[in-house]
């Protein structure tokens, strides 16, 4: 270890907007004078909404200024604002709540309406044991027949009610192949083009790992996995691949050939984004516990627009990974509360993250001549344990000085689990970006919590007391039941199964494993193409842009019902 | 050969100083008194004067199981009567408070009995039998493990601890449980969850910086001494940690 220099600051500028006009170096400042509640725009806008809605049904409502703890409302300090990382964007901590921002929203209705079946298992059906013909005329007539059955509509049948396009206007298929040639033979509105949507290198790669096959990128309507589940996305998929295929190649609706297409797009050839998970989480697939860390990287396209940053590419995957896994999985779905929220932004505002972070590369090229900037697969650090010491050790030394340095980014920070999931995601990218191992990753994250727990004496909460002082025994180990590879870990991982302000930055570690040799992918290269769609409603290339524009207002979100329902 | 407990690392005034409140065998300086009725109000578990209310009856009463460890383990006062369970939460400024929320919970381990500390970022919990708790309590006021500005109770509502410090060099807390008078002595005007005492509770003026710097058992490069200076403790850190990855691999001898 050793420090070294680095003058740019990131987060300065947030910090200067956030606390204008303070000195940012100074221990002393003034609290009780803010005006409790109505410092914050926000605030105010909640409480008069609140008062409407009570007019209107009678029932009261949000009254903080009686409610909260006993009359002595929030803002005896500050309220600050925050600035959505490497966006430039500032927005009120009430606007990164899921709830309240529509584009955390479609971030994750975007995951869960999404499968990718294979059409090998069709064609050979169709071929083989039906004596169909199958050629790109016949594929692009299909996927036409499937873009107007899959959002809701009868293909079949006579007399069958359908859902309106308006509802469902996100619903779409298209397909993709690495045969160059056939993909020439696709209508441009139904193909996913890797040649063009990513860098020729990774493209490359893709094709030849995608090879001759057809996969079909499925997105299923937001307004119905949202009103069933995630495992209804397969189900629905595939009952209107198998219509689609009836009517495309004049099939007998009820010959038993019928059972073998309905296989192969409910199991055979189904790609979901997230593993069934066990009784105990009562959750079916596609929904986020059961999303791997490295099929979660794969999903964010940040290392796809930015191939020469892949700090900044992690970055991103720790900004929707820490808004998916802990805001809506942990925050909600399994612990029933409103939102681990202000864990989560940590990460992913003020450009504190990404600061310690760029420490960190700029470490990596002045001590290991490894330049970031440069990713390579023959540059990375050989990844033994000294290294892996020597750069957490550095890593996390220098930003317990920053926040030591500059106690308006403590403040920002209030709560040691903010700061224990940042100063230990630089020190796990560092160190998975620098020798691209996911695990040499995982590793560096763990000395940073025990480094950061002696300095301070203290961590975050009591979850931390498990997993993170017992996690350097497991982060290289494969060992079954207590050891993985990073790629196969996930929110359900036995350590990782209880505790915010993790999983995001771990899917993070290991993306950046990758990002740092710019690999095309990190697991599954067909789950990195499907996302790659310009088509989406959420862009997956800039995801806390989108949470920026979200939180602004700006987003437009899919599933709306404003069609059917009497106008605001 | 005897164990001999080495309390933990570092070659710094912090890391002597953690080793010192570990230590049982080292009397830590009392810095100020409170009355056992102070301690009492600023609980608020209890009236003061009144008797303490029971889980079970005083064990003396009680027909216990023959049990070799009930015989090994002499009950604590509270619980010999039967007490029920109640807490103490400190919070600790990271400006040089004198005591932290690990260094807290190593110290009661080291020094006290029958309790169940509780260990997090902003606070730490002790729970044990209320006149224990009490006892226990009145020591880590009166002590040195406490600074009238820099350290807290607070039953909830606490955050305070990462917050640059008020005008007056008083810590952050929403509830201003306590308050600077203006003869310079930190007072409680509401017990450690918020509600208005009947009086208040003097616990003395707060120590002054070089004091704290001196007691302090926190690492600060800007107020305090620099984490990155004590290498003995950065060292004994990284080994613990490659042990510990190495045993993941569940090694064994050849």
């Amino acid at each position: 270890m050793g420090k070294i220099e680095r003058s740019q600051k990131l987060f300065l500028s947030a910090l200067k907007e956030k606390f204008e006009g303070q000195d940012q170096e100074a221990v002393k400042t003034t609290f009780y004078n803010f005006g409790g509640l109505k410092q914050s725009p926000r605030k105010r806008e909640f409480m008069k909404a609140a008062k409407g809605i009570e007019m209107e049904r009678g029932i009261s409502m949000y009254d903080p200024e009686h409610c909260h703890l006993g009359g002595l409302p929030m803002g005896q300090r500050q309220l600050m604002t925050y600035e959505v990382s490497q966006s430039g964007v500032f927005v009120e901590g009430d606007d990164l709540h899921f709830v309240n921002n529509a584009a955390m929203q479609q971030f994750w209705d975007d995951i869960r309406r999404t499968v990718v079946v294979g059409m090998d298992l069709a064609h050979a059906t169709l071929q083989k044991r039906l004596g169909k013909e199958v050629t790109p005329e016949t594929i692009n007539e299909y996927l036409h027949i499937l873009n107007h059955a899959m959002p809701g509509a009868a293909v079949v049948q006579e007399h069958m009610v359908e859902t309106h396009p308006g509802l469902v206007d996100d619903c779409y298929v298209k397909v993709f192949t690495g045969d160059d040639a056939m993909a020439d033979d696709i209508e441009p509105q139904f193909l996913i083009n890797i040649e063009k949507l990513f860098p020729a290198e990774q493209a490359e790669v893709l094709k030849k790992e995608v090879g001759k096959s057809i996969y079909q990128a499925i997105h299923i309507p937001t307004i119905v996995s949202r009103t069933c589940d995630g495992g209804t996305t397969s189900r629905w998929s595939a009952m209107q691949i198998g219509m689609s295929f009836i009517a495309a190649y004049r099939m007998c609706a009820g010959e038993a050939a019928v059972a073998d297409l309905s296989y192969a797009a409910k199991h055979a050839g189904v790609s979901q984004m997230a593993s069934i998970l066990p009784a105990r989480r009562a959750r079916g697939p596609n929904e986020p516990g059961g999303i791997k860390f490295g099929v979660f990287s794969d999903i964010v396209q940040a290392n796809r627009k930015y191939p020469n940053d892949p700090a900044r590419a992690s970055l991103e995957v720790v900004g929707a990974g820490t808004m998916l896994f802990d805001q809506i999985w942990l925050g909600s779905y399994m612990s029933g509360g409103v939102g681990f929220t202000q864990y989560a932004t940590a990460a992913y505002t003020d450009n504190i993250l990404d600061e310690y972070t760029y420490y960190g590369m700029d470490y990596l090229k002045d001590k290991y001549g490894y330049d970031f900037k440069n990713p390579n697969p023959d540059t990375i650090v050989a990844p033994t344990q000294d290294v892996v010491n020597d750069l957490a050790t550095e890593v996390n030394l220098n930003a317990m000085e920053q926040y030591e340095q500059y106690p308006t980014m403590m403040e920002d920070h209030f709560g040691g689990s903010q700061r224990a999931g940042v100063m230990a995601a630089a020190c796990g990218l560092t160190c998975s970006i620098g020798t691209g191992n996911s695990n040499a990753g995982l590793n560096g994250w763990y000395l940073s919590m025990l480094m950061h727990k002696e300095g301070w004496s203290r961590l975050g909460f009591f979850g931390y007391d498990l997993q993170d002082q017992c996690g350097s025994a497991n982060s290289l180990s494969m060992e079954p039941d207590r050891g993985l590879m990073g790629e196969l870990r996930g929110p359900n991982y036995p350590n990782y199964a209880m505790n915010v302000g993790h999983q995001g930055e771990y899917a993070a570690i290991v993306g950046g494993a990758h990002y740092g040799r710019n690999d095309a992918f990190c697991f599954d290269p067909l789950i990195k193409v499907t996302f790659a769609d310009p088509s989406l409603s959420f862009d997956f290339a800039e995801p806390r842009r989108e949470f920026a524009k979200g939180a602004i207002r700006e987003f437009k979100p899919a599933g709306e019902r404003s069609l059917i329902i009497p106008a605001r | 050969m005897a164990y001999k407990p080495q309390y933990g690392p570092g070659t710094s005034t912090v890391a002597e100083n953690r080793r010192r409140q570990m230590n049982p065998d080292i009397e830590l300086e009392k810095v100020r008194e409170v009355t056992d009725e102070d301690v009492v109000l600023v609980l608020g578990h209890r009236a003061p004067g009144s008797a303490y209310p029971t889980a079970h009856p005083p064990l003396a009463e009680q027909q216990e199981p023959e049990c070799p460890i009930r015989k090994i383990v002499e009950a604590t006062e509270g619980a010999k009567a039967g007490d029920r369970v109640r807490y103490v939460q400190f919070v600790d400024s990271m400006y040089n408070g004198p005591s932290q929320p690990y260094q807290r919970t190593y110290t009661e381990c080291y020094r006290f009995r029958g309790i169940d500390p509780g260990t997090l970022s902003g606070r730490q919990i002790v729970e044990c039998r209320e006149r224990d708790l009490e006892a226990y309590s009145k020591w880590l006021i009166e002590t040195e493990m406490f600074d009238p500005a820099l350290t807290s109770i607070r039953g909830a509502t606490v955050h305070g601890h990462s917050l640059r410090l008020a005008e007056d060099g008083l810590m952050f807390d929403m509830l201003q449980r306590c308050i600077l008078g203006e003869d310079g002595v930190v007072r409680y005007v509401k017990d450690q969850i918020g509600e208005p005492l009947d009086r208040e509770v003097l616990v003395g003026k707060p120590q002054d910086d070089a004091w704290s710097k001196g007691k302090s058992t926190i690492f600060h490069s800007l107020v305090g001494e620099s984490y990155r200076d004590d290498e003995e403790y950065i060292e004994y850190i990284v080994r613990v940690h490659t042990l510990r990855t190495k045993y993941g691999f569940m090694p064994t001898e050849e």
